[in-house]
């Protein structure tokens, strides 16, 4: 017998551990039969704000986009405007960079495993990941100034050199996660529950990716190896030695799998960057911010966020502020078109769980 | 690199006409093409030459030309080139051509561009509304549309604050300076 | 995957093992954490060291800073008087503020606790609501971190030694590539314009350069300075004193930008285009000016655009007053200088040059024949040195050396030339000395630090070889057979304290007696007024106090139709006062004789 079909509205307030946005289901018995997305909740018109605010001032946003994953923006942004200027950047910087951004993926990932642990039921592993996750945010707030928001890397490298002895600080908080994955493993990989309701679930296949520009471990966990990282690299990326891991399951099982690797391979990156890291400068100085003015033309700079690829775009008319300012964000194409159709067929007590697996973030998709 | 990009422009330049391109130092090239050829040259891109992924969908207002400047950014993962479809329409009247049979997710950049810039893009399905609710009125991404005016309309000053002071008019007033208007713009 | 999963089942179990570990969390407030060394908490605001530039206000782009008067902060000299104050409802601590503080007066502290039982409480005034947050900084800008850019561009010069062979100008000026970056590191926050007594529109000009638009910047100068060339290259430029980079910097090259923008307009016709200024109907008033100076030609310039019929009376053969006979031709040529003068002429100002008021003309007929009349007189006289010798064959004054020179008169200084002075005329006779290819020494009473004249006169007399000494006081000229100066006498001298707390005072040592062989002698210790021109009822009825003028604020002496302006009115002694005082005097002239009519 066919049943009524109803309608079930999920949000908007954070379902999951995403940020505030709306799934409309149409729903027979649990299954879902259409998916219609609500976002809106969290527009603050930050690429409006920047055309009225100068190169310097547009900096101090960029955080705010995606809350979770703050360096990344900042990067893109820096990287935006050095490459319209052709303003160098201090060999130290890129490599203080690379060991904030790989910090920052790995608090992410901590945020990740709480999120998606917590949309099954999972409470225990949320508390110990975001826990853990606070030791990285120390390291932030000693080097930064800040926890979440850093505003750290900007035009022309980063605002301030490591703090003494800040490198032994990150090595032994790299040694006290490591053992830690360890025990997240046991707790979540092998978990039979885990299991159960992550195989076979959110199928996203290789087509499916292609056609909706699939990006991150979404893409990587059907199998294709992709990687802002490898692909198009940036600051010193491409002289380091690490593995873009991918898996064949296409489900929410395999892109777990793809996560719990790549946290692996960040902290392999930071001991890297760590041991390999040059003295000398870390910031090559703008002019009098009032006063700056960058020539005319446009850039697009991409990286490889948790979430995939994160983009911007940005064009200088050559006045004192940006022209525009777009991010593409990984989410902006996960959890809009992709999500609409991954949902279909599903049950409805698993879209909390697919809506983590494809990395929804709605202030990065509504900016 | 130079040979991919040889290569490209000539492979392009054979199949569509009116088409310029700017080459930049590393992996970019841009192409300047009229607007009614968008989608096929996207398709041709995807299909023939292996940039099977859309990176990004961008637009810039140029208020003072008149026209929406649309950016399609695509990329080969086998010739990791960045390539940049650019195209100029009127700001009033132009219409953009869908493209969201080629890449799904061109979608809802679309519903974005209709909405925040009001641009009209020919054979698009999709709801109405995507992050604005019951918006009148000019759309908000638009040069013209005046952020600060909107502000002081929509939402109100804590108070506490008037006794602010200018510190250029605060010595001007002291020293009884006296600044012609014109040069009024140059201050802070 | 069997139904039951029994790995699956255990593995998760093993989470207990975590029972006995200490956990992160820390039982507040019993414990609390510190916040880290480079906190971004609340502002703190050294309120001694601020200067009220407002720069931190211009920055935040939350609007979270206003600047506001606070009781018991009054406004000085390079001191707005404004202190910020933050809107922590709007603030998002990304200290950009902290990093353009031209003082590093504004710093985070590590505080982030905020409590009161009032909702709407979140202003807050740094450093005055929280004296405490001195010793709680955490957030500061050294000044190799600071966004402002604390070096000056550097200014091409000829090389020392290369200097003295001729009279080419010294300075090279900006080319546009160096002007436009130097202009950018100015903050726009107008203390400058403040200590200048002309107050020119310093931030405005220099933002009109920096983006690039010079024609803008040559308006914007000429609104209120009709000499500016004159000013880019000779001003004595306090302006730069008070500049807020230059509190932990290189101040802003005011007077090089004034210069750049000037230059650009190469000759008067070029820059009457470009100034293009309204000249209204003439209005049948004639005002008559004595004295074709800074401030004679100033007051002139803006009567004539003003619609008077306007006529200046020079005694020399060519108009500039000091800034054409008193500033030797490397610092400023007499290209640039008549380029000036040509174009004042050209708005309608008529100069009678080589008529003497006084001797010429009388006073008594400007006076009649005038509704008003403006007195740019100067200080010509110069003080003597009141030793033996000064009236033998080789001791001059420098003054008159330099007018001497200036002229194009040959003058015989012989070999080796004493300087007796620290002012800046000593130090112009001193280096046009070594330009006749004379060996010279400074003799000053005091110390070099002391010296009133500009750092960078003294460095450049320097550069090119002339020996200053410090601390002598002359005594005697001695003269040979022939009554030409053979030899100079002095005596070292100590500093002493004053005891009434004012600069230490040099006191000759006894037997200290030293004696210097030289040809020449020049006196450069000051001049006076020369007011013989006038007679009568006039002298009577225009007074004169410790040899200056008497005038009101607007520059009007005793005689209600009679104006004074320029060194024989104010004490500052330089161009740019004077050419302030002509422009005051001009408008209250203006406002009188425009007054009378309606």
């Amino acid at each position: 017998m066919r049943e009524k079909a109803t309608t079930l509205y999920i949000g908007p307030q954070h379902p999951g551990i995403t940020g505030n946005m709306m799934v409309r289901l149409k729903i027979e018995g649990d299954t879902i039969v259409k998916a219609t997305t609500e976002v809106g909740y969290l527009h603050r018109a930050f690429e409006k704000l920047q055309e009225k605010r100068n190169w310097l001032q547009s900096f101090t946003l960029m955080c705010r986009f995606c809350v979770p994953e703050t360096d990344p923006m900042e990067e893109l942004y820096a990287r935006a405007v050095e490459t319209i200027e052709g303003r160098e950047v201090p060999e130290r910087a890129k490599y203080i960079r690379v060991m904030v951004l790989e910090l920052a993926r790995l608090a992410s990932f901590m945020l990740w495993y709480g999120g998606q642990n917590g949309s099954l039921g999972l409470y225990t592993m949320g508390q110990w990941s975001v826990g853990d996750r606070n030791y990285i945010l120390d390291l932030f707030e000693e080097l930064t100034g800040g926890r979440v928001y850093h505003m750290y890397i900007w035009p022309g490298g980063v605002r301030r050199d490591l703090p003494k002895g800040f490198e032994q600080k990150v090595l032994k908080t790299m040694d006290y996660l490591e053992k830690r994955l360890d025990d997240y493993d046991d707790l979540m990989f092998d978990n039979a529950i885990f299991k159960k309701r992550t195989k076979g679930v959110g199928i996203v296949d290789k087509e499916t990716a292609i056609e909706h520009g699939v990006v991150g471990p979404v893409l990587r966990g059907c199998g294709i190896r992709s990687d802002i990282r490898i692909d198009d690299p940036y600051e010193v990326y491409d002289k380091l030695d690490f593995i873009v891991p991918t898996q064949e399951g296409a489900d929410i099982w395999a892109r777990a799998l793809v996560r719990r690797q790549e946290a692996r391979q960040s902290i392999r990156i930071i001991r890297q960057v760590i041991d390999m890291m040059p003295g000398g400068p870390v910031y090559n100085k703008i002019p009098n911010p009032q006063k700056w003015t960058l020539p005319k033309g446009d850039a697009y700079v991409r990286v490889e966020s948790v979430r995939g690829e994160v983009g911007l775009y940005a064009a200088s008319d050559g006045g004192l502020n940006p022209r525009r300012i777009h991010v593409r964000g990984a989410a902006y194409v996960h959890a809009i078109t992709l999500l609409e159709d991954v949902l279909v067929g599903e049950n409805i007590a698993d879209v909390s769980a697919i809506m983590n697996s494809l990395g929804t973030c709605p202030p990065e998709i509504e900016r | 690199m130079k040979e991919i990009k040889a290569d490209l422009i000539s492979k392009i330049k054979a199949s569509f006409d009116n088409v310029t391109e700017k080459d930049y130092d590393g992996n970019r090239l841009d192409f300047h093409v009229e607007t009614r050829i968008i989608p096929q040259i996207l398709t041709y891109l995807k299909v023939n030459l292996g940039y099977i992924h859309l990176s990004h969908i961008s637009c810039v207002d140029w208020l003072e030309d008149g026209e929406f400047e649309i950016v399609y950014i695509v990329w080969s993962p086998e010739d990791k080139l960045k390539v940049f479809i650019k195209t100029r329409i009127d700001r009033e009247t132009g219409v953009l051509p869908n493209i969201d049979m080629i890449w799904r997710q061109a979608n809802t950049y679309e519903r974005e561009l209709k909405e925040m810039f009001g641009i009209e893009v020919d054979g698009l399905v999709a709801a109405d509304e995507f992050l604005l609710e019951d918006w009148e009125g000019l759309p908000p991404m638009r040069r013209d549309f005046d952020t600060e005016a909107y502000a002081d309309e929509t939402f109100w000053h804590r108070p506490g604050r008037e006794d602010a002071m200018d510190v250029r008019e605060a010595i001007i007033e002291r020293s009884r300076e006296e600044i012609p208007d014109f040069a009024k713009k140059y201050s802070r | 995957m069997s139904f039951f999963d029994l790995k699956g089942t255990l593995k998760p179990l093993t989470a207990l093992k975590q029972f006995g570990k200490k956990p992160h969390t820390i039982s507040y407030p019993k414990e609390s954490i510190e916040a880290a060394e480079r906190y971004r908490g609340f502002h703190y605001n050294d309120l001694e060291e601020c200067i009220g530039c407002g720069n931190c206000s211009t920055i935040c782009q939350n609007k979270a800073i206003d600047m506001i008067k606070i009781e018991g902060i009054e406004g000085d000299k390079g001191d707005s008087g404004l202190r910020p104050r933050v809107d922590n409802g709007r603030c998002c601590w990304c200290a950009l503020c902290v990093e353009v503080c031209p003082t590093g007066s504004l710093s985070l502290t590590r505080d982030y606790l905020y409590v009161s039982d009032d909702p709407d409480t979140f202003l807050f005034v740094p450093g005055v609501d929280n004296p405490e947050g001195k010793d709680n900084l955490s957030f500061t800008t050294s000044t190799e971190q600071s966004l402002n850019v604390f070096n000056r561009v550097p200014m091409p010069e000829l090389e020392g030694m290369e200097r003295v062979k001729s009279f080419a100008e010294v300075v090279l000026g900006y080319n546009e590539e160096m002007a436009r970056e130097e202009a950018s590191r100015c903050i726009s926050c107008g203390l400058c314009t403040e200590v200048c007594p002309d107050h020119m529109h310093i931030p405005e000009y220099i933002n009109a350069i920096a983006t690039g638009n010079d024609e803008d910047a040559v308006r914007i100068i000429y609104d209120n300075n009709p000499l500016p060339e004159m000013c880019g290259k000779v001003c004595t430029r306090r302006c730069e004193d008070v500049c807020a980079i230059a509190v932990r910097g290189e101040a802003v090259a005011i007077r090089w930008l004034k210069r750049y923008a000037t230059e650009t307009a190469m000759t008067s016709d070029i820059t009457k285009e470009i100034v293009n200024p309204e000249i209204k109907e003439p209005n049948g008033y004639k005002v008559s000016i004595v004295g074709a100076g800074p401030s004679g030609l100033t007051a002139g310039y803006y009567l004539a655009l003003r619609g008077y019929d306007v006529t200046i009376y020079e005694a020399n053969a060519k108009a500039g007053g000091m800034t054409m006979y008193g500033i030797p031709k490397y610092r400023f040529p007499i290209d640039s200088l008549d380029k000036q003068i040509e174009y004042i002429e050209k708005i309608g100002v008529k100069i009678k040059y080589n008529t003497k008021v006084g001797k010429d003309i009388s006073f008594e007929k400007l006076y009649k024949e005038s509704d008003a009349v403006f007195m740019g007189v100067g200080f010509p006289q110069p003080w003597t040195l009141g030793i033996d010798g000064e009236d033998a064959k080789g001791s001059m004054q420098a003054v008159n050396f330099l007018h001497m020179v200036n002229s194009g008169e040959k003058v015989d200084i012989g070999k080796k030339v004493a300087v007796i002075g620290g002012g800046n005329v000593a130090i112009d006779a001193a280096r046009v000395s070594a330009r006749l290819g004379a060996e010279v020494t400074i003799l000053y009473r005091r110390r070099v630090q002391d010296m009133p004249a500009d750092w960078e006169e003294i460095e450049g007399a320097e550069q090119e070889g002339i020996d200053i000494v410090p601390q002598t006081i002359p005594v005697k000229i001695h003269t040979d057979d022939k009554g030409k100066v053979k030899a100079i006498e002095y005596l070292m001298a100590e500093m002493v304290p004053d005891e009434k707390g004012g600069r230490p005072k040099p006191v000759a040592i006894e037997g200290s007696n030293k004696i210097m062989e030289v040809d020449s002698v020049m006196g450069a210790i000051g001049q006076q007024g020369d007011y013989s021109f006038l007679e009568g009822e006039y002298a009577e009825k225009i007074q004169v106090e410790r040899g200056r003028f008497v005038v009101n604020e607007n520059q009007q002496t005793t005689d209600p139709k009679v104006y004074a302006g320029g060194d024989a009115v104010n004490r500052t002694a330089d161009a740019i006062s004077a050419i302030a005082d002509g422009f005051r005097a001009c408008k209250a002239i203006d406002a009188t004789l425009a007054g009378k009519k309606s």
